[in-house]
């Protein structure tokens, strides 16, 4: 009886890795496959990040969709936020120590330009600032409090979102999602 | 999808919430079946809260190994309160260890230890996984379902929505084998059994998942392998059983 038993177990685990094995080879996901073109520009990870076009605090046109080819970190922030302060010196470290690989960008929400120039000159940031006047990119890119950070890969597509302020090392962490 | 609970001004993200309500429910639900076994409920607590604590510590001492090269500069940081400065598994390890010192130190049984510790881990994945749901986070692949839930723009499977109730239902029938004459442990491979299968048939459901050789599906893969093992487990508990009661 006990040899039935044990065949009877054996079999169902047998049956078991069969169908498993099945399960798993129909429904392999290959490496490099993505839907994300397919898919509604949307601040959701593994969408397209939606597009914009802003005016930098320097007078430049920034368009969002010319950035393609380039990982971006896209920064939603305000000169008034100190977390957002708090991190602007990894975000410009980044700027420097990636510049022509990664596009870093600190969008202001609803100030004055010149607020936010002042602001750039006296902690020496150099990485272009769009100025979300009518904080319309912010409610497209649904941001509900700052500094919020979108982590956007040379497709378009966005790998990560950061609520709250990074410092060096989980931006180092979270950079390894875009880049290389 | 609720990602934010507003509350007046403030703004509180549903998913850490939902994770520390998954933690005590699963340290309350741990606690009750440890009473149902004829042991000290707070075990549970106390090897939950020991294995939390350290598991912390050691989650930052990895983040902190890892990304060494940006801590040098900024040592302060090794204690900053960023909960986003951790990893994962080195956390995970950390953790079963000292659950596993605390049972030992405190010569605990293992095998009833186990059964309330797994209805309490499958109690706190259906309570994240309705979180994960709420959150948008680790969302489903695309689906014409009449009960696909619609993600910016896109119908989905609501994946967190079958873990949560899988979760649920393997939890039930952990707790049934409770009462099974097979006695203590048999519950923790039947709960590994479920929880396996459901990772396995579910993984597919998902949007994106991890990737092993060919295009595998990592979590899928682990879940049956996790299936085989319990089955195995279980095989050696009900199969003597039978064995003795038909002979």
């Amino acid at each position: 009886m006990a040899i039935v038993i044990r065949t009877r177990w054996n079999l169902l685990m047998i049956l078991l890795l069969g169908v498993g094995l099945a399960w798993i080879w129909v429904n392999r996901a290959p490496a490099g496959t993505s839907n994300a073109g397919s898919l509604s520009p949307a601040p959701a990870v593994g969408h397209p990040a939606p597009d914009f076009t802003l005016t930098t605090a320097r007078g430049e046109r920034f368009v969002m969709s010319a950035q393609r080819g380039k990982p971006v970190v896209l920064n939603f922030w305000a000169t008034w936020c100190p977390p957002c302060r708090a991190e602007v010196a990894e975000l410009e470290e980044a700027h420097r120590q990636y510049a022509g690989q990664i596009v870093i960008v600190g969008v202001d929400q609803a100030e004055p330009a010149a607020d936010v120039r002042a602001f750039a000159a006296q902690y020496g940031l150099t990485y272009p600032m769009p100025l979300d006047s009518q904080a319309e990119v912010s409610r497209k890119y649904a941001v509900r409090s700052l500094p919020t950070t979108f982590f956007i890969d040379r497709d378009g597509v966005v790998r990560r979102i950061a609520h709250g302020p990074v410092n060096r090392a989980t931006l180092a962490q979270l950079l390894r999602t875009i880049f290389p | 999808m609720l990602p934010i609970l507003q509350i007046g001004s403030l703004a509180i993200p549903t998913y850490p919430l939902a994770l520390v309500l998954a933690g005590w429910v699963g340290l309350e639900v741990g606690s009750r079946v440890a009473a149902r076994l004829g042991l000290d409920g707070d075990h549970i607590y106390n090897a939950g809260l020991y294995a939390l604590l350290v598991g912390l510590i050691a989650s930052r001492l990895g983040h902190v190994i890892a990304f060494w090269p940006a801590y040098r500069t900024q040592p302060l940081e090794i204690v900053g309160l960023n909960t986003r400065a951790l990893l994962l598994w080195p956390g995970v390890a950390a953790g079963l260890i000292v659950a596993a010192w605390y049972v030992h130190r405190r010569k605990l049984p293992w095998a009833a230890m186990l059964d309330a510790a797994a209805a309490g881990a499958l109690a706190a994945i259906a309570v994240a996984s309705l979180g994960e749901f709420l959150g948008g986070q680790n969302v489903g692949a695309a689906a014409n379902a009449p009960w696909a839930v619609s993600f910016w723009g896109v119908k989905r499977h609501p994946v967190q929505i079958y873990e949560a109730l899988a979760a649920v239902a393997v939890l039930a029938a952990t707790l049934s084998a409770l009462r099974l004459p097979a006695g203590p442990g048999t519950a923790t491979w039947l709960a590994a059994l479920g929880y396996g299968l459901s990772r396995w048939l579910l993984e597919p459901f998902r949007a994106e998942s991890a990737t092993v050789l060919n295009g595998v599906r990592a979590w899928q893969a682990a879940g049956l392998a996790l299936a085989l093992i319990a089955l195995w487990g279980l095989r050696g508990r009900i199969g003597s059983v039978g064995q003795t009661e038909e002979g």
